[in-house]
């Protein structure tokens, strides 16, 4: 798989992929069910903190010059060290789109493909991925280019066509659960900015490397600003305290659009939209899955491990034995598995290189 | 062979998917599929339900043109859930169900009062149904109503369900209570749903007796004075405590609510004329502002402030009168100003002690006094909604007529 370098805004829309897919399924929700009405406050808090984490991810970065996290680690702790973390990185890039995968198979089976296994409606994903990968990153990053800003309107028309039915004062009690609901345990919405994961391997691709803090900075606060357009869609339409859980909350939230009687049930476009950008999503995960297993293995030609990755992800996501282990999983271990990794592992890592560096100095 | 290799692989992918979706597509097959455009839902004699299911008939619709209009077709069934109604009526009619036209969903009176929250959740359960299908309460028996719900002056019966909330836009008599709002105020914790009420229009009508001549809003669903070609009639409200019904509004009251809720658009009001005694003036209101509400908590009582603001038409005209008269018309708003008072007052006072509960949702407003969540569960606003004290302040203007000014 060639290097191709890669461009400011393909770099965000990189990360941007992971917020979108994954705040089609219950992230909203989960955000929501953490902090109650305090939420839009907690995420403007926790973008301000993600902000700060990637902007001293991009300052720990500085003194590496290209290098990814895993040329760190290996000037860090040798050739084993870079192994571990790269076995790590794998696993969760693997394990998270797969389960994400499960869970956006089984939504979308529910609602439209009722009579169809599961298995299937997985291939189509995968083999989606299989075909985009083979045909090169360049052409993944286009076509991710092409529908993450279709993704991203489809949910600011939903904002816009929704606004009607909004009840700003939903936005009370100010402080939701209370003062440590929303800025201590609240803090685990941090896992929202998951796809700040993807800072750790980009500067090597990039065309610009001297953009990378900006690169990181712009994405948090995207991905802030994304969230609370999804977060108030959902807050301000369904009730405050709901207790009955909408399995794909934007898409209810979509089923209430409707232009008299002229444009009604939108919700299968923007249904479209969606798993085009589930694919864009499996396809760049899976992409730097492979590119981690290269730098681990240094194999040249990497067209004939995508399948083999492919296969991987199939088998990952029929892993759970239904819909609530798989929604379990998404909603309650993803937040600390993703903070683990990519707020204390990632950023420990960098860390010590950069006190190691500073030593040999 | 690498190529061909790739071909046949290509090909088996393809064919494998094909066969793999085709179950869904078989099974959305028009052919096999049986729309039902409203569902009713009434106590049957043993512990079950009888379920009402209303179709269209597809093919007629296609064959006879716009001209005839197409004959719906009502079944019933008699269970203990929608699903087994849907499933004994799917090997019935040798079809499967589709909901996803179901324009309307009936509940007699009895069954609304023993509570639907189970056949609401089941329904918004159902991929099919739409959250903007309307809930309607019937006073007779759903499946009566349904029977009766024929269409007038369309040809369809799916386009007559489609636009017959349309009048309370301009009549506020009605209001567009939908299935996905009742499921949302069943979860809300500061207000309570309300469904359309529905009724008869027979010739033995039951006039209450409290209707006069010019008390006509005060009647609601199998009440009214309309004799017609349709049974059924839509006017007023049903009121729900959670999922059980507790009273109904009538037109006014239903009037009330649009406009607390800011949904009214316009409507009429008789008022008495300040120039000659025994006649009325019928004035066509129009809302200027939202209603503006604010809430204080007074000795651990709600208190709370409406204000609204009108703009007024005089409809009923007459001869020698001046309607472009500065005094005449202020004459006429302050009259407007305190006949609306006294109707705001008396329905709100209504919902807090009469019935208890807060449909006009204004205690999303009480939201912002408290600093958490737990504090509000605390206050417990539905259990103090009764205790609540209204302050109404109807600020109208009656501009003039409308196209004759001076006789």
């Amino acid at each position: 798989m060639s290097r191709s370098k890669i461009g400011t805004t393909e770099a965000v829309l990189i990360i941007l992929t992971v917020i979108i897919s994954h705040s089609i399924l219950s992230l909203p929700r989960d955000l929501i069910v953490r902090t109650k009405s305090a939420t839009i406050l907690n995420i403007i808090f926790i973008t301000i903190i993600c902000t700060l984490l990637a902007l001293l991810i991009a300052k720990l970065f500085k003194k590496f010059g290209n290098a990814d996290i895993l040329d760190i680690s290996e000037y860090l702790g040798g050739k084993l060290f870079k192994q571990i973390v790269g076995a790590i990185f794998i696993f969760y890039y693997m394990v998270s789109s797969a389960i994400l995968l499960r869970n956006f198979c089984e939504a979308l089976g529910l609602v439209y493909f009722q009579m169809t296994p599961i298995i299937f409606l997985i291939l189509l994903f995968v083999i989606g991925s299989c075909i985009s990968n083979r045909l090169g990153f360049n052409v993944s990053l286009k076509v991710n280019l092409l529908i993450l800003p279709i993704a991203l309107v489809s949910i600011v028309f939903i904002f816009i066509a929704n606004f009607k039915s909004f009840d700003i004062q939903k936005i009370f009690p100010i402080l939701g659960g209370g003062f440590k609901d929303t800025f201590v345990t609240g803090l685990l919405n941090i896992s929202a900015f998951e796809g700040l994961k993807y800072l750790y391997f980009i500067p090597p691709y990039l065309k610009e490397p001297e953009k990378y803090k900006k690169i990181s900075v712009l994405s948090a606060i995207l991905t802030g600003t994304y969230l609370i357009l999804c977060v108030s869609i959902i807050l301000f339409i369904f009730p405050s305290f709901f207790t009955t859980n909408e399995i794909m909350p934007l898409y209810s939230a979509a089923r209430y659009i409707s232009f008299g009687n002229f444009l009604q049930r939108l919700e299968s476009i923007f249904m479209m939209v969606w798993i085009l950008s589930f694919i864009s999503y499996l396809t760049i995960a899976t992409k730097f899955a492979i590119s981690i297993f290269q730098k681990m293995t240094n194999i040249k030609n990497t067209k004939e491990i995508i399948n083999v990755f492919g296969l991987l992800t199939i088998a990952i996501s029929m892993f759970p034995k239904n819909l609530a282990v798989s929604t379990f999983w998404e909603t309650k271990i993803y937040s600390y598995f993703s903070i683990a990794i990519i707020f204390v592992f990632g950023i420990s890592i960098l860390i010590l290189a950069n006190i190691k560096k500073r030593k040999n100095l | 062979m690498k190529y061909t290799f790739k071909r046949i692989f290509v090909l088996t992918i393809i064919v494998l998917l094909l066969v793999a979706f085709s179950g869904s597509y078989k099974s959305l097959s028009i052919d096999k599929l049986a729309y039902v455009v409203a569902i009713g839902i009434d106590k049957s004699s043993s512990q079950g339900y009888n379920f009402s299911f209303q179709f269209t008939n597809v093919t007629s619709n296609s064959e006879s043109g716009t001209a005839e209009k197409s004959p719906s077709i009502v079944n019933n069934v008699e269970a203990n859930s929608i699903g087994s109604a849907i499933n004994l009526m799917n090997s019935y009619i040798g079809k499967r169900i589709n909901l996803s036209h179901c324009k309307v969903i009936v509940i007699s009176e009895e069954v609304a009062s023993e509570g639907i929250s189970k056949h609401i959740y089941t329904l918004m359960n159902d991929t099919q149904i739409r959250p903007s299908a309307n809930i309607v309460v019937s006073k007779c028996t759903a499946k009566y109503y349904i029977q009766n719900s024929k269409p007038i002056l369309e040809n369809l019966i799916t386009k007559y369900y489609d636009i017959f909330d349309y009048s309370s836009n301009f009549t506020g008599y009605s209001s567009d209570a939908t299935i996905g709002d009742f499921l949302n105020k069943l979860e809300c914790d500061t207000c309570n749903p309300v469904a359309i009420l529905g009724g008869m229009n027979t010739e033995n009508i039951f006039y209450p007796t409290d209707i006069t001549e010019n008390q006509s809003s005060s009647v609601k669903a199998n009440e009214s004075t309309i004799s017609g070609k349709r049974g059924s009639e839509n006017i007023g409200l049903a009121v729900f405590r959670d999922d059980k019904l507790v009273g109904e509004l009538n037109a006014f009251e239903c009037l009330s609510y649009l406009n607390m809720t800011n949904k009214a658009k316009g409507f009429f009001i008789t008022i008495p004329d300040p120039e000659s005694e025994n006649s009325y003036l019928d004035i066509y209101m129009s809302p200027t502002n939202p209603t503006k509400i604010s809430i204080k908590i007074t000795n651990g009582s709600p208190y709370i402030k409406v204000n609204c603001y009108f703009s007024g038409r005089i409809y009923s005209v007459d001869s020698n009168r001046q309607y472009l008269d500065k005094n005449k018309l202020e004459a006429i708003s302050d009259i407007c100003d305190s006949y609306l008072e006294s109707a705001f007052s008396d329905y709100l006072y209504k919902t807090s002690k009469e019935f208890k509960v807060d449909i006009n949702e204004f205690g999303k407003y009480a939201l912002s006094l408290f600093l958490t969540t737990n504090d509000f569960n605390n206050y417990n606003w539905n259990e103090n909604y009764k205790n609540a004290f209204f302050d109404v302040k109807i600020d109208s203007m009656v501009e003039s007529s409308i196209l004759l000014t001076e006789t």
